[in-house]
Parts: structure tokens; C-alpha cells; sequence
């Protein structure tokens, strides 16, 4: 049995409840923003874009220093860091 | 993760392995503890690791057996406090509360934690990259439930209508003045307990749409 993630693998979102996990699903280790519609989990581009534009719109943070952030943010992350 | 798999083994009758990671992921534990209450204290850059290693009572050298460098520690620890701040505005956050749940929900998980977030928020321009980049990762956090709320409630005419991070900025200016010269609004105590009632009301009346508006 798959032990349930308490953050995101791809966005680091705490989740604590089934509904915070992709299509209710507590096997899944990346949450309901980090899905598709399909259920199938953003890919890095799509992330990188989703988080930049999310941290421009409710920050007011410039662009290129939003995304240089969120480069940061995700080399630690499981889903996107190397190694 | 690491704490999972200690305690799937914790009980294990093959010990000895078993027994030396939890003791290492006890002495980790120590660590990032002594060290969140001592660069609460100090200020996060000032903090030595011969000073974090006497606060948790183990050797200086112990503290590289954990983290290769002073840079990977500061690393973990900020990692550490945004993980439980954002936890907790995680749960006192849920989805469909008001504007007002929202920041109440802020002004607790902020203040469970209040003296090492006031140093982040001092030394957040003088931070490497990825310590400070966390500093933003706890303010999307806030901001994401912030700007859900607000857009309904803007929709529905409870709130004036603006764009949502200038509604957060005005917010986290107002927290932040105050966090940052805690030892003048509120010496000795916590400003958010001291202060964040009135803060919460006096934004609020900033934001509600004027009368004839409505």
C-alpha cells in the first residue's frame, strides 16, 4: 500500500485531505493543480509556466524574477529534481 | 519521507541499521530545531553552526555529518519553517472561506511561528537564492487562497474590486511593517497577538466598498 504524500511532488502544496490530491485520489503524489484535465500530472514546461504566471498574478512579482523563483522552487522538488 | 520509512521499521526486529537512522534522524531533528530558535534569536545569517551545535548539545562536528555546509543548513531550516507555515495555513485555509478567514488563518500560522518569519521577512533580500525563493513559496501559499477568495468576493460586491496582488500586497506590507519592528510595536511579546486584530480590521475597512458603491 502506497503511503499518502503530505506535499506535492510537483508544487510542494501540503495535502492533508483526499480532494487536495489529482481527481481525489490519495495513491497520487501530485495535487488537483498540478493535474490535467485528463488526471495525468503537468508536465515541467507546463509547471514552470503555471507557477511563474500564478506568482506574477497574485504577487505582482516581475516576470523574469518570478520564474528565476520557481527554478529554484523546483530543482528541489521530487518530481523535477536531478539526481 | 525519511520519517516514514523510520517509522515502518521502528518496530522491526532487525535493529541495528534501523536503530543508527533513527537515532540520525533524531539528532537531525535537534538540529533544525536548535536552529530555528536560535536564528530567531540571532538573525539567520548571523547564526554560527558552533552555535546551532551547542544548542542542541552535540558536537560542532556532528553538525556536518548532516548538513556538508553552513549554506545547505540555512537551506534545510528555512525549508523546515516554510513546510510547517504552509501546513498550517494549509488547514486553517480550506476552500470557499471568506477574505476574512483567509488572513485570520495567515495571522495564525504566522504567529505560531512569528520570531523566525520575522527574520526572513528582515533578511529576505540579503538571502541566497533558494532561501529566499522560499520566502515566496510561503506567500503563494497565502496568496493562492487570498486570490480565490477575493475574486468571489469581489464578483459578489463585498469587496472592492482591484487587481488581487495589490489587495495582497497592501496586506502583507501592513504584516510584515509590523513583524519586522516587532521589538518596537510589541517588546517582548508577540506582534501578531498584540497587533493582528486591529491589522485584520483596519484592512478590512480598507477594502469594503464605500457606501454609495454599494
Amino acid at each position: 500500500m502506497t503511503a499518502q504524500a503530505t506535499h506535492c511532488v510537483a508544487c510542494g502544496m501540503p495535502m492533508s485531505a483526499p480532494e487536495d490530491h489529482a481527481m481525489s485520489d490519495s495513491t497520487k503524489d501530485y495535487c488537483h493543480h498540478c493535474a490535467r484535465p485528463d488526471g495525468s500530472m503537468v508536465s515541467r514546461d507546463e509547471a514552470r509556466e503555471g507557477l511563474t504566471a500564478f506568482m506574477v498574478k497574485t504577487q505582482g512579482i516581475d516576470e523574469s524574477a518570478a520564474r528565476s523563483a520557481v527554478d529554484e522552487m523546483m530543482a528541489k522538488l521530487p518530481a523535477w529534481r536531478e539526481s | 519521507m525519511l520519517t516514514e520509512s523510520v517509522l515502518t521499521h521502528e518496530n522491526s526486529p532487525f535493529e541495528p541499521p534501523t536503530t543508527r537512522r533513527a537515532r540520525k534522524e533524531h539528532t537531525r531533528r535537534l538540529l533544525i530545531d536548535g536552529a530555528l530558535d536560535e536564528m530567531a534569536e540571532r538573525g539567520i545569517m548571523a547564526t554560527r553552526t558552533i552555535d546551532v551545535a551547542n544548542r542542541a548539545g552535540v558536537a560542532h562536528g556532528t553538525v556536518f555529518v548532516h548538513f556538508p555546509t553552513r549554506e545547505h543548513m540555512v537551506e534545510a531550516v528555512v525549508a523546515e519553517h516554510a513546510s510547517r507555515v504552509a501546513l498550517r495555513l494549509h488547514e486553517l485555509a480550506r476552500d470557499g472561506i471568506a477574505v476574512r478567514d483567509v488572513l485570520e488563518a495567515h495571522l495564525a500560522g504566522l504567529g505560531e511561528h512569528e520570531a523566525f518569519y520575522a527574520r526572513l521577512v528582515m533578511e529576505g533580500p540579503l538571502l541566497p537564492d533558494y532561501p529566499r525563493a522560499t520566502l515566496l513559496g510561503i506567500q503563494s501559499a497565502i496568496s493562492a487562497h487570498l486570490a480565490e477568495a477575493a475574486e468571489r468576493e469581489m464578483a459578489a460586491g463585498t469587496i472592492r474590486a482591484m487587481p488581487v496582488h495589490l489587495l495582497f500586497n497592501t496586506w502583507l506590507g501592513l504584516v510584515h511593517h509590523y513583524l519586522s519592528n516587532r521589538d518596537l510595536f510589541a517588546p517582548g511579546e508577540s506582534v501578531v497577538e498584540r497587533w493582528g486584530p486591529t491589522l485584520l480590521d483596519h484592512y478590512l475597512g480598507l477594502i469594503r466598498p464605500d457606501e454609495e458603491d454599494g
